[in-house]
This record gives C-alpha cells, structure tokens and sequence, in this order.
C-alpha cells in the first residue's frame, strides 16, 4: 500500500466534536423526574457562558444530547444543569452520581440579551422546564437587582409536585423583591394557589407596556397563547424574548435536525426576538 | 483557460499514472453481488448493464466514462454515509481521541451537476464553526470533471447547472477522437503534464465544446417553466399550496431522495460501544428530513408531524431555505430523486405545478 493511500488519522487536527472531561460535583433531587447536577470542568478553565446558552453533553456508548446550562454566568469551571429524564442520555444521567464523568462541548447558541434589559420591567413566563434554562437569566439579572425596574415571574407547571427550584423561588420572592405567580394545570386537592394554564395570569397582572420586556421559555404548545396574551398586554414583538426547543445533533450549523426554514437554532438561537422571528413558518 | 488534447488511447495510461499518486474513484457499473452480471437494477434496460454510480478505480478498465447519470453522486467520498468523529475509552483513565481521516483521492468522471454540488457543500462545512473533517477531506480531494449527455430527468439546464466553469481541477470533453481537457488550477495541470501525454489542443478541437454545449442545450426533456432566480419566491410564496397534502399522500417517508442527493448534507450523531464495554466510537451517519424522527425532540414533540410537512421542508431546502443562507439554489437538476422515488414524486413536476399555481394566483 502506498504512503499516501493509507488512512490519515492525524491527531494534531482536532474534530469539531472533540469534548472537554467534566465531573459530577453534586447532584440534588428536584422533582421525581428532573435533577440538578452541578458539573465541573476538569481542565479547570471557566465555561465563560451567558444567560439562554446550551452545551452538548455527553456519556461515552449513550450518545451526545443539547442541554441548556442552568446556572448563571460567573469565571468557575463548575456550572448546573437540570435535567429531566426522558431519553437513552438523560436516563443514564439520572444514574450518575458525585464524582462520575463525562464529557461536555460547548457553549452553543445565542444568549439573551442581557444589556438590553437593563433599565427595563422584566416579565418572565416560564412554563415547565422552561424555568430551568431561564434561571440562570434570573440569578444574573437578581445579581445586579438594582438595574432592573419591576420584575414579575410567572410560572406554570402541570402539578405542585413538578414545581423546580422550590427554595429559590421563595428566596428570590423575598430578597431579590420579584413577584412570583405559580399556576398549575388542574386543580389538585394540596393546592390553594391559582389554577389553569400559565396564560390564565396575565390578564390581571399590572405591567407599564412602555417599559417591559418578556422573556418566555417554555414548551412549544405554549408561545402561541403566550404571544397573544402578551399582545393584548400591548407588549412589542422586539420586546419579547423566546428560547425556542429543537432537536439538535451538532450544535454546529451543520446537522440539519433544528433547522426553521432558513435558520439554525443552535447558532441563530435558541434564544430569538420575537420581532425577527413572528414571521418564519414553523418557529412558533 | 489553457486547454490541453488528450487520444482517447492514452486515458488508461494517465488513470495507470494517478494511481501511483492517488485513491481514484470514478463512475463504475455495479453488479451487486449475487446478481447475474448481465443483471440490472434501478430503472436500466434489464440485461444490458449494472448499476451506474461511483465507485473505486483500481485499473484503468474499471472506470466506465458514463456520459449518463450515476445513480448515487460522488458526495460518498467527501462527506461518507458513515464517519467517525471520536474515539473513546472509558475506564481509570478516559479519554477521547479526535478523529480526522484523510487521503489524497481524485474523483473521477465528475459531471457539471456534481461538480456545482460539491462546491455548495464547500460553502455548508465551511460556514460558521468550521467542519474539519469534511474541510480536510476536500483539501486532499483532485476533481476531474466531464461533460455529459442528459437523460429523461435531468433538468440541469433548468438551474444553471449544465457547464461548470470551475470548481474542478480539469475537465475533460469528450470530441470523438479524444478529450479536450481544460485546465482549471495550476495543481490540475501539475497532475495532467505529470501522468498523461496531451498536446496544446487547437483551435478546432476547442470549438467542439461549444458545438457540443449548443447540441446539449437541445437534449433536455425536462424543464422548469420559471427562470431559476424565481424559484425561491415561488417556493415562498406556494407555502400553503395543495401540493404538499397531494405529495405528502404518496410519499413512503423512506429519504431515499435524501441519500441520492448531491446536495443533501444532514447527519445523525451516534455512540458505538464495543462489547468490552471500555472503548467505543462516535460517528455520524446521513440523516434525511423526510424522516419521521427527524424533527422529534425528547418527550415526543415533532416539529413536523406530517410527511406533507417534511417535503415541503425538503423542497423549500433545495429551492428556498438553503438559497437564503448559502447562495445559489440547492438543487442542481440531476434528477436523481426523480429516478430513485418508489411512488414517483417528481421534484420537477412538482415546482412545474407551483410555478403554475403562482402564475395562476399572483
């Protein structure tokens, strides 16, 4: 076989899937369903997110999964996720515990916009684990509360038993000075809070349409009423912010799954403007 | 442009030539094991041959110069059906290896729809992060183009398609006695002076091309009834139209139009664990749109539930999405997802009716 036929795996030239080695620091229970895992990078360099980022997640023989990044931004190699299981990856998480690995790439994806939000009301509505994505938004907005006006948060969730973050809700509540709303589904019998879906808590909510910005994470069945709701309230398309979900294999641009029409999530989004995005078919 | 003629005797010796140099692939006919070999498959005259696509050359007399299409396109050897990413161990010490393969290869035999193909992917891998292993794959790749003859489906010369004017290294033209070859780098005439005894092509045997060009121009039985740089509005604007249900009603939802396509780039990333359980790989594998799963995220929720709705995406990628983004429409008229569709969903036919349905309803 000539030299030049021979197969040429050239180890100086990195793949643009090569990951980063990352250890289980902690993992707490949420819910049933969803965990939090606190992550740190063994490299130790910082993951250097912002707000809306994801990373691509990995255990070696269960495959590669997006997975939004939980914790607000700050200069440590250590960051959270919340997971829920549902799939062949996230089922495998759910079995690690303190000190397991695995490999992470990333961050991916456009944030949210901190800067234009400073000065300004913020509303945000996030449904089911939606709120997850979201928090680390919320911890880096409440770290700097004083450059934010009015801030509400409203939450809906199927049940009282799938309601994430219950300490920090409560916390955020009372020292961040954040009104909080939860709603859940149907009714259920511990539950003396409202009912109905999240949209259910907008219309008597008081918001100065002149100087709020929302910002919605939810499931996909949820932006359609939410974006309604909100025009009623007579907030502008450029002043709501959406993390929309897509399935992703690359987080590169290149794989095809989270394609909208002309755009790619994972490098366009996931987090849009509703203004750049009202008029794509099959965004919303 | 420097053009160079080559007897047709002599191309044996200049295909002997790059295998010194070169994994060589280029236009073959199969005849699938177990199959008679005057057997055929796909939509040949039962008997007469094999199955026309592109496989590897190991001596001159396996390259069959098709001037008609191949089933399958040479995207196969740029960007493989399956690639491996990453090499993993698990265990005390894990680690990951990254994976990059790479040969110096020519792709023989290239015809101009192919050739605007390859230079579209060029743009996808190369757009934002970088794709390395196809980038690295492409720079070690030697293109030899050809002219060829359209058949009842190509639909080249509807898209701007039917002459490259680069995008390869040489092209040859087949004049009868020979190939008139032009040039198109300086690596091409490198390889060409090295491996095969040409002479300055004259004046007459240049002329050929353009009869030949004029003469093709007069063979296509398919046509689009629209101006090429029309197609993305009309595909914009027939978003909603009837077509999609009518197409989505027949469609198998098998990709088999994905994995012919030239064009077609989208993959699924997946792990291989060896039953040691300590190492694996990670690879990716085409992937196609019409697929069920293809859109579905965890939890169920598929962002385009329908078979309707995955065509239209299909079709709006060829003809809209991908122009938007990259430039230069998505389809280059080879017809073969017209040749290989089980139930005969005709991507020519089908932008035939919306350009109709928009003249109809401006």
């Amino acid at each position: 076989m000539n030299s030049l036929k021979s197969q040429i795996v050239n180890p100086d030239i990195s793949s643009s899937y090569t990951s980063r080695l990352a250890r289980i620091d902690r993992v707490s229970r949420l819910t049933e369903k969803e965990r939090l895992f606190r992550i740190a990078v063994e490299d130790r360099k910082p993951l250097g997110h912002s707000p809306g980022q994801f990373i691509m997640l990995s255990i070696p023989g269960y495959g590669e999964a997006p997975i939004s990044i939980s914790s607000p931004p700050d200069r440590k190699s250590v960051f959270e996720i919340c997971v829920r299981a549902v799939g062949n990856l996230t089922n495998a998480l759910h079995n690690l515990t303190k000190g397991d690995r695995l490999w992470i790439r990333g961050p991916y994806g456009k944030a949210f916009p901190i800067e234009n939000l400073k000065g300004k009301d913020l509303l945000f509505i996030a449904g089911g684990i939606g709120l997850v994505p979201m928090r680390s938004l919320i911890k880096a907005v409440l770290n700097e509360r004083p450059a934010y006006g009015k801030i509400n948060l409203l939450y809906g969730v199927k049940s009282p038993d799938e309601i994430l973050f219950k300490d920090e809700l409560s916390e955020w509540q009372q020292t961040g000075n954040m009104n909080l709303s939860i709603t859940i589904d149907k009714p259920h019998p511990e539950w003396r809070g409202n009912t109905g879906v999240v949209t259910t808590l907008l219309p008597t909510l008081k918001i100065d349409e002149t100087k709020t910005v929302a910002i919605v994470v939810g499931p996909p069945v949820m932006y359609k009423y939410v974006i309604m709701s909100l025009g009623d309230k007579r907030i502008a398309g450029h002043d709501i912010y959406l993390s929309l979900e897509r399935r992703m294999k690359c987080g590169l641009g290149k794989c095809g799954h989270c394609q909208i029409n002309s755009i790619y999530v994972c490098q366009e989004g996931p987090v849009f403007r509703l203004s750049d995005i009202r008029y794509l078919r099959e965004a919303i | 442009m420097e053009y160079r003629f080559l007897p047709k005797k002599e191309i044996a010796c200049f295909v002997t030539g790059l295998l010194k140099d070169f994994k060589v692939y280029g236009p073959v006919k199969l005849v699938p094991a177990g199959m008679p070999s005057n057997a055929s498959i796909g939509d040949t005259k039962k008997g007469k041959d094999g199955f026309p696509m592109y496989g590897e050359i190991n001596s001159p007399k396996d390259l069959n110069l098709l001037h008609t299409p191949t089933h399958l396109s040479p995207k196969q050897y740029l960007f493989p059906p399956k690639e491996t990413l990453l090499k993993f161990k698990n265990g005390e010490k894990p680690g990951i290896e990254s994976v990059v393969e790479a040969h110096d290869q020519v792709l023989f035999g290239v015809h101009p729809c192919d050739i605007h193909a390859i230079r579209l992917l060029d743009r996808v891998f190369a757009y934002g992060p970088k794709d390395v292993n196809y980038l690295k794959r492409r720079e070690k790749t030697f293109i030899i183009g050809i002219d060829c003859i359209p058949d009842k489906h190509c639909f080249c010369k509807s898209v701007n398609t039917m002459t490259a004017d680069y995008g390869f290294d040489l092209f040859l033209h087949d004049i009868g006695s020979g190939f008139v070859i032009e040039i198109g780098t300086a690596k091409g005439k490198d390889i060409l002076y090295k491996h095969a005894k040409t002479k300055k092509a004259t004046n007459k045997e240049i002329k050929k091309i353009v009869e030949f060009k004029n003469k093709k121009a007069e063979m296509f039985v398919t046509t689009l009834n629209a101006d090429a740089s029309t197609l993305p509005l009309i595909y914009s604007g027939r978003y909603y139209s009837p077509v999609w249900e009518k197409i989505g009603k027949i469609c198998y939802g098998c990709g088999s139009c994905n994995n012919v396509c030239p064009t077609c780039y989208c993959f699924d990333v997946r792990d291989e664990i060896k039953a040691n359980l300590s190492e694996g790989e990670r690879y990716r594998v085409w992937d196609a749109c019409t697929l069920e799963d293809f859109a579905k995220v965890a939890g169920g929720h598929s962002f385009r539930k329908t078979r309707a709705e995955r065509l239209r995406h299909r079709f709006n990628r060829k003809f809209q999405y991908q122009v938007d983004k990259f430039g230069g429409l998505f389809c280059v008229g080879c017809g073969r997802c017209i040749r290989t569709c089980l139930v005969n969903i005709n991507i020519a036919e089908v932008t035939n009716e919306l350009i109709e349905e928009s003249n109809r309803k401006p």
